[in-house]
């Protein structure tokens, strides 16, 4: 009884003090540990380089970030590297970082930013309320607005006008990985990217977002343009023995098959250029 | 003489565990980060290891005696498949009901179930037979890693994913609040296997022997399954699933010391921890600050230690 009572409180506690902590100070912390590349990639866009102190394994972009401190994977992360740096604020993501993570954080003191943005159209609002967070409000406003111009851009240009109502929409697919072969399904910026610019993701009713594919549903969609994102080996090399196999579909017949960069892999600056490349080869 | 060297041993991997990792920390000189490490991250990891390592060597030890076979280890009753999918059906329902007890909870129960369900399998004419219990366990297993394979394959839940680690053990984010509960269980569990221990020897040699001797075999063999369901589950809640050490630990010390359960079951335990001290000490330095789960390092110092014992010496007592 009333060990059952001390848990009872214990729980309000941190739903107390989860409710309190999303309410940082707008005062700019001096030493940041971000949790995930795309965080990596947005602090850097708001100047915040210097004040990052430790990051992710995965945090590759832009440079300066591999000459950062590590403190592990995202989906596990070091609590010990954490701690040893004595960040002022653990900005993490809803993406990946582990729950029970900042549970343990918050257990010792660490105050957390979790940032929450999954969709692309939840992006510049997402940096927004992080720079609002992190002190640095206007250097967010003006990322969030050059993001955000960049959407609203392609949504004019690219919907479907009237005229051409009754032509059907592009039907793309997005290679991620050719063997064994992984797509961009939906709920990724991918997805979203796609569906800006007026195609029709082939992949968008997987089961999950990444979803392993079939070949043979390749061939019963037939999409008209496929792209195929970088990897850490050679791609045109890799998805040689896929795209023999699915000659027949109209993106290969017709030479549709497009080789990308992986700007579109993460949630953060470089969706920009990354929309932009594919909208290139978007009608 | 042996006994207390072992013991000595284990002390000292202890304390070694607790000061040394990717960063070393002086017990003479420390700054407050390295206090805040050692006594908030560091002792109740060192801990919890302890713990389920202690447990997982008790109740290998106990379960090699009542099943009367040398294989068994708790993980083969399918307490450790069945707690991980209750954590992955913990994990998918979010955080809202238990809080951060949410998966330990989950887990606990899920081995608790499961150990009730291959106690039902197990139960034939108001006794627990080694064979189907074994059996049942085997069986259980598989139908409960498929469908946690299935739900990791289907589920849109990125976060589902921290499932698989779990299987191979996670002592990562170990905080005190779950060590008193684990303790209790744990305790309990040791309690009632080392006051058994005596029934135990009985059963190792035969259920007829064990009866003629003034043993109630069933009732010893229940009360012996239920230490081990309560030691695994308390175990597989504090930190997921770990392998190796109740089958290994358990045979290693019947080479070192005999295997008279009185002795052989509190030393499986003690073994046992220091043993997942070690292996958590290994994982988490070989290449900081990337952590190796310690299930990997058990099973990859453990198994040649084992096979090597298994050319040399003739640790299956035949």
């Amino acid at each position: 009884m009333h060990i059952s009572r001390l848990l009872f409180l214990h729980i309000l506690l941190i739903l107390i003090l989860l409710s309190t902590i999303s309410i940082v100070s707008a005062q700019a912390p001096e030493r940041i540990i971000s949790l995930a590349p795309n965080i990596t990639e947005i602090l850097f866009a708001m100047d915040m380089g210097d004040e990052i102190v430790g990051v992710t394994s995965f945090c590759d972009y832009p440079d300066e970030a591999k000459r950062k401190t590590k403190v592990g994977g995202i989906s596990n992360p070091s609590l010990e590297a954490v701690v040893s740096l004595r960040p002022d604020i653990v900005v993490m993501t809803t993406d990946g970082n582990p729950k029970e993570f900042e549970e343990r954080l918050h257990s010792l003191e660490i105050k957390t930013y979790v940032f929450r943005a999954r969709k692309l159209s939840e992006l510049p609002d997402g940096i927004r309320e992080m720079g609002a967070a992190l002190g640095v409000k206007q250097k967010a406003d003006a990322l969030a607005t050059k993001i955000e111009s960049t959407i609203n851009g392609f949504t004019v240009t690219h919907q479907p006008s009237p005229v051409t109502h009754h032509r059907s929409r592009e039907k793309v697919l997005f290679i991620i990985w050719p063997e064994p072969l992984i797509v961009a399904g939906p709920a990724t910026e991918i997805d979203d990217a796609i569906t800006l610019l007026g195609g029709d993701n082939i992949a968008s009713k997987a089961r999950t977002s990444y979803p392993g594919y079939s070949v043979e549903e390749i061939i019963r969609q037939s999409p008209d343009v496929i792209f195929i994102g970088k990897g850490h080996k050679d791609m045109k090399e890799m998805s040689g023995g896929l795209l023999k196999k699915i000659a027949s579909v109209p993106a290969v017949k017709n030479g549709h098959v497009f080789f990308l960069s992986d700007s579109l892999y993460r949630l953060g600056p470089r969706v920009v250029s990354g929309i932009e490349e594919m909208a290139a080869y978007l009608r | 003489m042996k006994l207390s060297l072992l013991m000595a041993i284990s002390f000292l991997i202890f304390m070694i565990a607790l000061f040394t990792g990717p960063n070393m920390i002086s017990p003479f000189h420390m700054n407050d980060v390295q206090k805040e490490i050692l006594l908030s991250i560091r002792l109740p990891r060192v801990v919890v290891a302890a713990l389920m390592g202690a447990a997982l060597g008790a109740s290998g030890a106990v379960l090699q005696g009542i099943l009367k076979n040398p294989l068994a280890d708790p993980y083969i009753l399918g307490i450790s498949s069945g707690s991980a999918l209750a954590a992955a059906f913990g994990l998918l329902s979010g955080y809202y009901l238990f809080g951060k007890f949410t998966i330990p909870l989950s887990a606990f129960a899920g081995a608790a179930i499961v150990s009730i369900l291959v106690g039902a399998f197990g139960w034939k004419r108001g006794r627990l037979l080694p064979e189907r219990l074994l059996l049942a366990g085997v069986g259980l297993s598989f139908l409960f890693y498929a469908v946690l394979m299935l739900l990791i394959s289907i589920s849109s839940y990125e976060g589902i994913r921290r499932a698989v680690l779990w299987i191979f053990g996670d002592l990562s984010i170990a905080d005190w609040s779950l060590i008193p509960y684990g303790l209790f269980f744990i305790a309990a569990g040791l309690f009632i296997s080392i006051a058994r221990a005596k029934a135990l020897n009985a059963l190792m040699l035969g259920d007829e022997l064990a009866h003629s001797i003034g043993f109630s075999v069933h009732k010893e063999r229940l009360l012996l399954f239920i230490s081990v369901a309560l030691m695994t589950s308390a175990s597989v809640s504090l930190g997921g699933t770990i392998g190796f050490i109740g089958l290994l630990i358990p045979h290693i010390m019947r080479f070192m010391i005999g295997a008279d359960n009185k002795l052989l079951i509190p030393v499986s335990a003690v073994c046992g921890g220091a043993f997942l001290c070690i292996a958590d000490l290994i994982g988490r330095s070989v290449m900081p600050p990337m952590e190796i789960p310690s299930g990997i390092i058990t099973a990859i110092i453990g198994s040649p230690y084992f096979l090597y014992l298994l050319r040399k010496r003739d640790v299956l007592g035949e």
